[in-house]
Parts: structure tokens; sequence; C-alpha cells
């Protein structure tokens, strides 16, 4: 009897657990009121000389500086491609950079949950003298493989980028073209949690173009979260759940491709 | 606790230390005929344009002349050599920085690291140039872990100090390395302490350097020198060293990202 007597709220207890699964609510990425603020360079002091000369002249210059983003808020839930659109300048990138942790926001806080991969920028850790082979290890370290981790992976790299010929020639030979190749094949070995794509999708040749763009299809499927900055507004209507518009570091609208795009499309057309 | 946060995530990303120290190796001699035995031959050499010059002024002061230039010449270059390229740390890997989050003492640290790697090549023309010598060996050798272990951390402390304040300030470069050249003569490579006139010999004891090379002369061959001092005042001046750059470097990581 007195089992018996307890069975309402197990029920109910599992029945909560059971909604919060379905609605698969669990944010992965919390942003809260984020403002970020850059220095102008005008301002910058780089040299003791100017910095003890001001000093001493009692200038302390007031900062001059710009939001880059200002009052950002923005939820996540798992599994969700976000799409981020805006000129030049709007924040975009700054927007992934706090995501991915390298910028500590000026206020607001930050939650990320998982394994970020950053496709930003492909290649920033690669060195033009070291050979392709040399480059994917230093790169896979950068992204915080392990040893082992990276010999496991290394075959499938160079199968991915097609550039078994090339592997073991310095990547100063390579063209532009074949070192992307190289980057984005090395970047999607991050089994990530949060995929991070700025603007990658432009590199190599269109055979090259069309896999990597299946291969991002294929993580989104498998409920990878995926940020994604385009000024392509085709690849954001296939790939994205949701679009943020970010003007001069402000949110101007956020919500469904159908909605947002053409409010931007219509917006710069004027 | 934020110094070991950050340092357990330097030990994470320990494959990129090695990497980092690798490369900094294999460009530094890919393009040479002789390759990896430069880091060999340029304590040799070094010594070599030291001994020609001033073994005749100095080298009955000193007694055991060769033994005392190149173990002079090895542990300064251990220092300065680490020291002087991580002064532009942040800077050249500016790309990664501002793009993957990491920890970024990692690219100072390196390059301490990889000056700790040429010096542990270097050890094989000091032990043959010791044995050819018929130098006999200290027995504090068992020692020398301690005294590398000092001089790795004092150097640490600098290469963080230096390699922020570049963010901040390029002149540090240029400053440092006109800082390190009057640091090298002072530092008592080349002649013995006891032509100095008393007051600076005293001075000398101011000097982490001086201190570092005695106690790596103490390990090898020279047991005359007094080591207990020499390990006390080392001490010191490593965790003073490492204290402050840390604390510099820590007090401005965040802003790092805006000013490489």
């Amino acid at each position: 009897m007195d089992y018996l007597s307890s069975e309402p709220g197990q029920d109910h207890l599992l029945c909560l657990a059971g909604e919060a699964i379905e609605g698969n609510e669990i944010s992965v990425i919390h942003l809260q009121d984020i403002s970020v603020r850059y220095r102008l360079i005008r301002e910058r002091r780089r040299t003791f000389q100017a910095h003890v000369i001001n000093y001493l002249k009692g200038k302390r210059i007031a900062a001059e500086s710009l939001w880059a983003l200002k009052q950002i808020y923005l939820e996540i839930p798992k599994g969700e491609s976000l799409g981020i659109i805006g000129h030049n300048g709007a924040g975009k990138s700054t927007l992934l950079k706090v995501v991915s942790g390298v910028i500590k926001p000026a206020e607001g806080e930050v939650h990320v949950e998982g394994r970020i991969a950053p496709l930003i920028e492909l290649g920033a850790g690669f060195d033009p003298e070291l050979t392709g082979r040399e480059n994917i290890y230093l790169n896979a370290a950068i992204l915080g493989f392990s040893r082992k981790e990276i010999n496991s992976k290394f075959d499938r790299v160079v199968e991915f980028s097609e550039l078994a010929e090339f592997v073991d020639s310095p990547l100063k030979n390579y063209s532009s073209g074949m070192v992307s190749r190289l980057a984005f094949s090395v970047a999607i070995e991050v089994d990530p949690d949060i995929l991070i794509i700025d603007e990658v999708l432009a590199v190599g040749d269109v055979v090259f173009k069309k896999k990597s763009k299946e291969r991002i299809m294929q993580f989104s499927q498998k409920g990878t979260t995926i940020l994604f900055v385009s000024h392509n507004m085709d690849e954001i209507r296939t790939l994205c759940t949701k679009v943020l518009w970010l003007d001069q570091g402000i949110e101007k609208m956020m919500g469904k491709p159908e909605a947002v795009i053409p409010a931007y499309e219509a917006y710069h057309a004027v | 606790m934020k110094l070991l946060q950050e340092f357990s995530e330097i030990l994470r990303y320990r494959e990129l230390l090695r990497n980092l120290i690798e490369r900094d190796i294999k460009k530094r001699y890919k393009r040479s005929a002789l390759g990896f035995l430069w880091v060999m031959l340029d304590p040799l050499l070094m010594m070599l344009i030291f001994y020609i010059v001033f073994a005749g002024l100095f080298g009955k002061a000193v007694g055991n002349y060769t033994a005392y230039v190149i173990t002079g010449i090895i542990m300064w270059q251990l220092f300065a050599q680490g020291t002087k390229v991580s002064s532009t740390a942040f800077i050249q890997n500016r790309n990664l920085i501002s793009k993957i989050q990491l920890p970024t003492a990692i690219f100072p640290i390196a390059m301490v690291g990889s000056s700790f790697a040429h010096f542990i090549f270097s050890l094989i023309p000091l032990f043959i140039i010791i044995l050819f010598s018929g130098t006999i060996p200290s027995y504090y050798l068992p020692l020398l872990p301690v005294a590398i272990a000092l001089i790795v951390i004092f150097s640490m402390g600098i290469s963080l100090t230096i390699s922020t304040l570049t963010v901040f300030f390029h002149d540090v470069v240029y400053i440092y390395d006109v800082l390190l050249i009057g640091w090298m003569y002072l530092s008592a490579i080349f002649y013995p302490v006891s032509i100095l006139p008393q007051k600076f010999q005293m001075l000398m004891s101011l000097n982490p350097l001086y201190h570092y090379i005695s106690l790596f002369r103490a390990c090898i061959y020279d047991t005359t020198l007094p080591i207990a001092e020499h390990l006390m005042f080392g001490t010191a001046f490593a965790v003073v060293s490492f204290a402050m750059g840390w604390t510099i470097y820590h007090r401005n990581r965040d802003k790092i990202i805006f000013y490489v």
C-alpha cells in the first residue's frame, strides 16, 4: 500500500522530464544583453613616449570607442541553425567571437555549452613554411586534439581535402583554394556541438563548395547547433531555421528566414 | 585559482604547445644546410670567439676558462633567446588569438619551451668540451634539474611580462633588445667577478642571471662556488619574476585581443 501511494508523485516527475525532452528547449547558447566595445585606432597610444607625454599633460583621453554590439540577447536551442546577416561592420563576426569565447564582452553574460568548432577564417593557424602534413597536425592541435586523435583522423582529412599528392610540400606552394580546402577538412573533423561558420562556403571550386555544403548539412541533421554568417541569402535560406539581422551592432530583426530576408533585402534596395 | 585554471587549460593544450615548439625549431633551421646541427655549433662558435678574444685577458684569473665560458654562454642563451623571441609572441600569433579561443599564455611559454629544447641539445657540446678539456664533473650534478627549473621559471616570468607589455607598447621590443645586450655584459659570462671593483661585486648579487649562471657552473664543474647562496637567490628571483609576469599577463589578458 505504501508503495502504491507514492506512485502519483513519481508519475508527475516522469511527466515533467518527458516534457523537457520532447520540447527540446535546452538552449546551448544563451547571451544575456551582450555589449562589446572596440577602441578606435587613433586613440591607441602605442609608444611609451606618447603615453608619457599624454600622461604628463594630464590628458587622459576619454576612450573614443565604438559599440560593435549593443544589448544583444540571444537564445539558441540545441540543433538550431541561426543565420546572421547584416552589412560589413554590423557586428556579425564580433558576435561569433563572443560565442566562441575569444572576446569577453564589456557587458552582459555568456553561457555556452558544448564543444565549439570555429570555421572562422580558415587557415588562421596555418604556417606557409610548413608542409601540408605539418600544418594538419598544427591546426588540429589548435582545435584541441590530442596526438592520438590527430593520428586517427589524419587519413580522413587528407582524403576529404583531395590533396594527398601535395601533403608533403610546403604550404606556400599551395594555391589559396588548396589552403582553404585543407583547412576546411581539418576543421570539420572536430565533432562539435556548436559549429561556427564565417563565410567559408566561398572557398574552393564548385565541386568542393558543394561537398562542404553537404557536410555542413550533415552536421545540421545530426543535431549540431550552427551559427552561420553569410552575405549569400540563398545559402542562408537553405541552411538556417532562424535569422538574426544585425545593423551597427544592434538587433534589427530576428525570426524565420522567409520573414527576415525579404525585409533585409527591401531595406537595402532603397 | 585562476592561475591553476589557466595552467590546466595549457596542459590540456599540451599538444599545441608541442607543435608550437616544434614549429619554432623547424622553421629556424629548415632553410639551412646544416640544419639542426646549428643548435650545437652555435654555442661552440661563440665560445671560440670569446676564447680567442678574452682567454689571454681573463684566462689566468678564471682557471678553467673553456668550461667557464661555455657554461656562461649556454645559460645565457637559455634565458635570452627564449625571452627575446617571446617579446613578439602575442603579436606574431594575432591571427590565432583573435579568432580561436585558446589559453593565450601558451605562446610566450612555447617560446621559452623552444629555448629549453635548444638548451637540451647544447648539453651535448657542453659535455664534449668538459670531457675533452679534462675537467672533473661536479658532485653537485644531481642538482642540475633544480638549477634549470629555476632559470626556466624565471624566464617564463620575464617572457609573460615582455610579451604582454609589447602588445600595448611596441617600443618594449627595442628596449628589451638593448637591455639584453647590457645585461649580457653584466652577467659575468666571459670574465670573472673578481676583476670588478669591490662595490660592484656586491651589486652582482642583484643580477638574477649571475646566480643562475653560477648555479649552473657549480652543478657542472666548479664545486668552490657558494651553491646554497645561489640557490637561495635563484629561487627568490624565480618566484618574484613569475609572480610579476603572471600578474601583468592576467590583468591584461582580456584586453590583449583588442590591441594585438
